[in-house]
């Protein structure tokens, strides 16, 4: 679908940068070059162009999927205007873009320093890696197979969590954490940070060290805080892996599919519902594959945009 | 190496080319000469399904009567199907037949794009239109529009299901109580298990049970006509009238005096059937596809089933249809197929394992806990009870009301999901035209 393209478009610009360096060898080494673009091209063509105009086209029309399309023009659009669906499914997008972009991205980097600064230097770099592995460990995981598992766990009755609750007096505690609108939301957000905490903590992990530990230890002389160290003197240096971190993160929860498939199918109610699967949802059991095409468009656009302002951000700092 | 490395970039363009172009060139023929001695049947039924037993058999028949003919069966997914079907159905590689999902988004689809075969001279060739009554024959007629219940034959069903209760009969006789017969005696029933800390019913409101709750409560006070307006647009569909409005109000009055607990509004229609099988709830109301399951899956008590007490209509209808595409190479062996699977043997087979089979015979079967399966069925076929199901009006309408009757059971105002409900419905109605 459409949105496999938007993690694949913030890369065109470098393809296009390579292209112009090689032009400058002469003609003939820049015929020769560009046939290695060649294959490249027509996957993307094939992969990602065409699906993507067929995708924007589909959605100015009405479709069930089978036989003819009807042109509608901007029908679809104005439906999604209207429609609090869709809506309540972008502020959902919000709230998994903390869970899933700022919280992990923020957590890692407090858990990143402490592996690095604390763990490695008191113990050994071995128990920091080992840590390290076991954080990232979620990330290994299926997706669809987490949420299963995370499904179990926080099934009202028979749930670990609950169960667990009632066995230590703690019954009045126990919840119907996915069943009730209220707290659905929330809880799918903490099983998002469980899951993504581990991607920052390793990039950041590697950008510490690369870092100029002069810096650190001459501000430390100079009477510097831990906490002022690591905001005044770590951050600036590995500002292009936060960079990193916060687009593609973003750019996942923005995405974010598997998990409200496998564990709230978007309810109760509407009160988990996401762009991605109330897309899916109209395409393929509302057959309303226009207007499914169409919240697909919005999505596709609000990534583009999201992408491209982080990429100015980083060159601008970058710069 | 330059010009080496060229040529082998030029024999890969060649070959994705080519690739390519056997990608999109997959449309349109019939079948080649050799392909008419081959009969391609699909279907979605898993392995060890009363479904697949049976359709194994019919497979075997076929043979017999057609030594000539290799079967070549595939085991598809329904969604594998769905998203796909006017891309397989407008290719060569068709099947002859293939099992798909009855109802107007469905199969009605199919047929309205012509992608499907008419059977209806086959139906009265082979007697199809005899043997399904006219409640089963709704679901394998559709009109020009794709709605089902009038027009041609698209295809035949050779199962039937329904909703029943299924009960734990050994909690029913630890508290004294009997096989309720009326809604006043289910009450009570359901009275002395709350009493007792038992909440009576299993139910999954992230599935399709809650929804069959709501709607076997409509059905109480609801008449066949408007059955048929609601599932057939007949005529007018007033949400707000008194059938509607009392199945929210009971269905809520069930959450509120626990009959049914608030707390399995996120659970899926496996986690319900677990807490049946663990016998943690006495009671479930679901399809008679549940049957099967139960049969092999519980060993430490016994169980019955009885009808919704007090209802005369009941959600049910004939089962998925075998289809033939437009497009099948070998048509006649696909009838032949069809016929296969309506033969007393078969059907013999499904009713052994837990199914309902169309003919809806007792004859040789010898699990009481079919027979009961069976003869509760003839009760509702006989008076003309079949009600089809809540979710069949609009293709959204599976999600909608999956996602109402979780606000239900959360508390939302019965009058805002009625209300929902009609405009998504007056909306789609007034699309067909």
């Amino acid at each position: 679908m459409a949105d496999t393209a938007l993690a694949k478009a913030p890369v065109a610009p470098r393809r296009g940068r390579a292209g112009a360096e090689t032009r400058s060898r002469g003609p003939r080494g820049a015929g020769a070059y560009l046939t290695y673009l060649v294959p490249a091209t027509v996957l993307f063509t094939v992969v990602i162009a065409v699906p993507l105009v067929m995708n924007v086209y589909t959605s100015f029309t009405r479709w069930t999927g089978v036989g003819p399309r009807q042109w509608a023009g901007l029908a679809n659009y104005r439906q999604l205007l209207h429609d609090s669906e869709f809506w309540a499914s972008m502020w959902h997008s919000l709230a998994l873009v903390a869970a899933m972009a700022v919280i992990p991205a923020a957590l890692g980097l407090l858990v990143a320093a402490a592996l690095f600064d604390v763990i490695a230097k008191r113990f050994s770099p071995r128990v920091a890696s080992l840590l390290r592995a076991c954080v990232y460990l979620p990330q290994v995981l299926p997706i669809i197979v987490a949420a299963i598992v995370w499904g179990w766990i926080l099934d009202p009755q028979h749930g670990a969590l609950n169960v667990a609750l009632r066995d230590v007096g703690l019954g009045f505690l126990a919840h119907d954490l996915l069943g009730d609108p209220h707290t659905a939301l929330l809880t799918v957000m903490a099983v998002l940070v469980w899951f993504q905490l581990g991607y920052p903590v390793v990039i950041f992990m590697a950008a510490l060290q690369r870092t100029d530990p002069a810096l650190g230890e001459a501000a430390e002389i100079d009477g510097a805080t831990w906490r002022q160290r690591l905001w005044l003197v770590t951050v600036p240096q590995i500002r292009p892996e936060i960079y990193v971190v916060l687009l593609t993160c973003t750019v996942a929860s923005l995405r974010a599919f598997g998990w409200i498939y496998a564990l709230t199918s978007g309810g109760p109610g509407v009160s988990t519902q996401v762009p991605s699967y109330y897309s899916y949802q109209s395409f393929f059991t509302n057959l309303e594959v226009g207007y499914g095409s169409a919240i697909a468009t919005v999505m596709t656009l609000i990534i583009l945009l999201v992408s491209v302002a982080f990429l100015w951000l980083q060159r601008r700092h970058a710069g | 190496m330059p010009r080496k490395s060229a040529g082998l970039l030029i024999a890969a363009l060649v070959a994705l080319a080519g690739s390519l172009a056997a990608c999109g060139s997959s449309g349109g023929g019939g079948g080649s000469s050799s392909s008419s001695k081959v009969l391609k049947v699909w279907w979605y039924e898993g392995p060890g399904s009363a479904y697949q037993i049976a359709w194994n058999q019919a497979i075997a028949d076929f043979k017999k009567q057609h030594p000539g003919v290799t079967v070549q069966f595939s085991l598809k997914s329904f969604n594998q199907m769905q998203q796909n079907a006017s891309m397989i159905l407008n290719s060569s590689d068709v099947p002859d037949v293939m099992e798909y999902n009855k109802g107007d988004a469905t199969t009605g689809l199919l047929s309205k794009q012509g992608l499907l075969t008419d059977l209806t001279p086959e139906a009265a060739k082979y007697g199809w239109d005899k043997l399904l009554g006219p409640d089963l024959q709704v679901t394998a007629r559709y009109d020009s529009k794709g709605v089902m219940g009038s027009g041609s034959w698209y295809g035949v069903s050779d199962y039937a299901e329904y909703l029943t209760v299924y009960y734990n009969k050994d909690m029913f006789a630890k508290y004294g109580i009997q096989v309720p017969t009326t809604m006043a005696q289910l009450t009570a029933a359901m009275d002395k298990f709350t009493k007792a800390g038992v909440t009576p019913f299993a139910n999954a409101g992230n599935d399709y049970m809650a929804m069959q709750y709501l709607y076997q409560m409509e059905l109480s006070q609801a008449t066949p006509q408007q059955v048929q307006n609601y599932e057939r647009y007949t005529g007018s569909v007033d949400f707000h009238d008194a059938a509607w409005t009392n199945a929210v109000k009971t269905f809520q009055d069930w959450i509120k005096k626990g009959y049914i607990a608030k707390n399995s509004v996120g659970l899926t229609a496996t986690q319900a059937g677990n807490d049946f099988e663990t016998g943690k709830n006495p009671m479930l109301m679901s399809g008679s596809w549940w049957a099967g399951t139960f049969e092999s899956d519980i060993k430490n008590f016994s169980w019955g089933t009885f009808l919704w007490p007090g209802n005369t209509l009941n959600a049910g209808s004939g089962g998925n249809l075998f289809v033939v595409p437009k497009n099948a190479a070998n048509k006649e062996l696909a009838y032949d197929f069809i016929n296969d699977t309506l033969k007393p043997d078969v059907q013999k087979l499904l009713a052994n394992n837990g199914a309902v089979p169309i003919a809806a015979s007792t004859d040789g079967v010898t699990n009481p806990l079919n027979v009961q399966l069976i003869q509760n069925f003839q009760t509702l076929a006989g008076s003309n009870g079949l009600a089809y199901y809540p979710d069949w009006p609009t293709p959204n309408f599976y999600n909608l009301l999956l996602a109402q009757t979780q606000d239900l059971m959360n508390g939302a105002s019965g009058d805002q999901v009625l209300s929902t409900l009609q405009s998504n419905y007056d909306q789609y109605v007034s699309s067909l035209g």
